[in-house]
């Protein structure tokens, strides 16, 4: 059952100007419909700092192949609003715990939930967007038909999908290459139309699986913008990478270590809690105490 | 299964063709050249056949005989109707070396006529006793059914003729054919070319190999990209990607079907006596199936690489064993149970019938029920592939 919404809140149709009053949850997008002219909208409660909402939660998952632990006994809660950026070496199973996320992968142990229900579950895909580590778009389409594909499947309709194939090709610089076919982009190219891909229905949670890999400097700037304004109407970003810098930009992050999460709180009060001035150093400290 | 999601997988796999033009290419190109090939090679009749002619007849001379009073040198002139189009003829004088030849494969046959033979000839009109019939030694290479066929039909005819000719001077009401001769034609007599036959089966066999391959290739292809992976983490549910693609795969089917068809009428005059929508139907069912084959076979494949290694695998049975260039009948009868668990087998027997014979429902339902099972268990079994997780 749906508890009810504690905030009330009074909108306004942008169609016919009805006033109308629609609660939620901080941190909750509600889909409203106007009474009186029937457009569909959406309600963002904002987050509150003493509300918070779990959208996912993760109780001591492990997940193995054969005789290898990839992800070992793993607690995690994520808010709602948050931007949870899960940083750690090479194979220390960031991907791993993002599939189990996305109900890729099947935990031998422990439950997830994600948007208040218990994986699997299909009806709660549509809300979730996925960007896999190796840019997962089809190379022998253009990027506009990657794009209406993408949106395509999530049942988008057509003048939606192009007001925002338009916005998403501006977010990632990509509005002189719609025609041109995905071989023919250069890496980093492709990996920003893997990004929009993920991002044009406007889902509610959003997996990316490093997705600044190989993007330059300034795009990546650009990138941790959006990141930010997707939050701000209280979008949750889950995120992996290998840069620091951009660490300090989540809310919240999280070391893995050999499957263990080794260290999870706010960049800022983890370099407190070793006394160090950058993450990077926080991180060598923790993972070195973790070792002895 | 929303109607939305199922079209934006068609469509992007219908674009995705129409940017890969190779791709397409094969996929029209194949079939056509495979009836270019075949039809241009088996299409007419068989030409310049090496042969190997023996003629050891002694005949009769001038004015021994009452009967023939101006003698006769049988052999000799059923060797001058052969037809030189069809027979490249080479004379030889000795009938070891010329099954030699035939042996080494330089000729395809050898033609001996024994010394008696036109003794036996004067002496079966005379005793009407056919225990005297003059026997022709055909040596062949049945190795390829089609030539040794052409070989029988044209040694058979001129005789026939010779003899009509003889029974005619003679005044003699009939002679029976002097050697007997086994007659083999896999369909309707000798009126059915061998073009007639093959079309419906490369129609069938074309619509297999390119839908099998092509799916296994794009599988393949989803999960290296980790497309797939993105296909599941949406609300698409797995029969819908399975659903969207068949859609596709159907278009490209039928659109294959009609160049070959076209092809077909237009260069070899083919004629198509039965209900065009039904063969249409049949090629749908073969396409499906394949598609689900495909989709599961792409599961043990890695890549291209070992993607492609499937190939001689669905090839030579189909090949070989679903009666595409030969009938079932003909392959040995140890094999020919095999031949059961083929689906092509069905698609082309279903084809030829409506093609060929003109057959409706009523007559091909058993080939119609084995391909929509096959589709249904191929289909249904993929989707739970694609729903499986580790
Ligand atoms: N399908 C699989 N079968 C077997 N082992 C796997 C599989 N997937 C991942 N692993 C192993 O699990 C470990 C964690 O892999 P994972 O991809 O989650 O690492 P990661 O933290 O994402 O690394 P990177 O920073 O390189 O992306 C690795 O040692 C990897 O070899
Ligand atoms: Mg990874």
């Amino acid at each position: 059952m749906k508890v009810r919404g504690i905030i009330q809140k009074q909108v306004q149709c942008p169609a016919c100007n009805t006033i109308l009053i629609c609660s939620g949850n901080p941190g909750e997008i509600v889909k409203v419909t106007c009474p009186s002219c029937g457009t569909l909208g959406k309600v963002t409660f904002e987050q509150t700092f003493d509300t918070p909402t779990k959208i996912v939660e993760i109780q001591s998952v492990t997940k193995t192949f054969g005789k290898f632990t990839a992800v070992d006994t793993l607690d995690l809660t994520i808010y709602t609003g948050e931007i949870y950026g899960l940083l750690g070496p090479n194979g220390s199973g960031k991907t791993t715990a993002i599939k189990l996320l996305c109900d890729l992968l099947r935990p031998n142990e422990g439950t997830i939930k994600i948007l208040g229900e218990p994986l699997p579950c299909k009806s709660i895909m549509n809300q979730v967007g996925y960007m896999p580590q190796d840019a997962a778009i089809y190379l022998d389409n253009t990027v506009h038909e990657n794009l209406f594909f993408f949106g395509g499947i999530y049942g988008m309709t057509k003048e939606n999908l192009e007001k925002k194939e338009q916005e998403m090709l501006e977010f990632v610089n990509l509005q002189d290459w719609s025609d041109s076919l995905v071989s023919t982009l250069s890496g980093g190219m492709k990996h920003r139309l893997s990004l929009a891909c993920a991002l044009i229905h406007e889902p509610n949670l959003v997996f990316l699986d490093e997705p600044t890999v190989g993007v330059d400097p300034e795009l990546r700037a650009t990138f941790w913008g959006y990141f930010e304004s997707l939050v701000k109407k209280g979008i949750t970003v889950i995120i992996t990478t290998h840069y620091m810098d951009e660490a300090d930009h989540c809310s919240r992050v999280g070391l893995l270590r050999q499957g263990r999460l080794i260290a999870d709180g706010r960049p800022r009060d983890l370099k407190k809690s070793v006394g160090v001035d950058s993450l990077e150093e926080a991180f060598l400290l923790l993972a070195g105490q973790e070792k002895s | 299964m929303r109607l939305r999601r199922i079209a934006a997988f068609s469509r992007r796999a219908l674009l995705q063709f129409r940017h890969d033009r190779r791709t397409l290419a094969f996929v029209l190109i194949m079939p056509l050249l495979m009836i270019l090939i075949f039809g241009y090679t088996f299409g007419g009749d068989v030409k310049d056949i090496a042969i190997e002619v023996v003629d050891y007849d002694i005949g009769i001379q001038a004015g021994t005989s009452p009967v023939l009073p101006n003698g006769l040198f049988l052999a000799q002139k059923v060797i001058d109707n052969f037809d030189t189009d069809v027979f490249s003829m080479h004379t030889n004088t000795n009938s070891r070396n010329a099954r030699q030849i035939v042996h080494e494969g330089k000729a395809w046959a050898a033609i001996i006529f024994p010394a008696n033979f036109t003794e036996n000839f004067l002496s079966t009109i005379k005793t009407q006793d056919m225990s005297f019939s003059p026997k022709i030694e055909i040596y062949i290479d049945a190795s390829n059914p089609t030539i040794a066929a052409a070989v029988i039909k044209e040694a058979t005819q001129s005789v026939q003729i010779i003899l009509k000719e003889l029974s005619a001077s003679l005044n003699i009401s009939q002679i029976e054919m002097p050697i007997a001769i086994e007659q083999v034609y896999a369909y309707g007599g000798g009126n059915t070319r061998f073009i007639d036959y093959f079309a419906p089966g490369v129609i069938s066999f074309a619509i297999m190999m390119v839908t099998t391959m092509i799916t296994i290739i794009l599988f393949v292809n989803e999960r290296r990209n980790g497309t797939l992976q993105r296909l599941l983490v949406s609300p698409a549910s797995e029969s819908e990607i399975v659903v969207g693609y068949a859609l596709a795969f159907a278009v490209i089917g039928i659109i294959q079907s009609i160049v070959v068809l076209i092809a077909a009428i237009l260069l070899f005059d083919i004629s198509i006596v039965g209900n065009i929508f039904l063969a249409l139907i049949v090629i749908l069912l073969l396409a499906f199936g394949h598609q689900g084959l495909g989709i599961l076979l792409s599961a043990g494949a890695k890549n291209e690489l070992q993607a492609i290694q499937f190939i001689p695998l669905i090839l030579f049975p189909s090949i070989l064993l679903a009666g595409l260039f030969w009938p079932i009948e003909s392959i040995p009868s140890y094999l020919q149970p095999l031949s059961y668990i083929i689906p092509l087998r069905y698609g082309i027997d279903a084809e030829r019938s409506i093609m060929l014979r003109g057959w409706g429902i009523g007559e091909i339902w058993v080939d119609i029920i084995v391909l929509v099972l096959f589709a249904l268990l191929t289909l249904s079994v993929s989707v739970l592939l694609l729903k499986r997780r580790n």
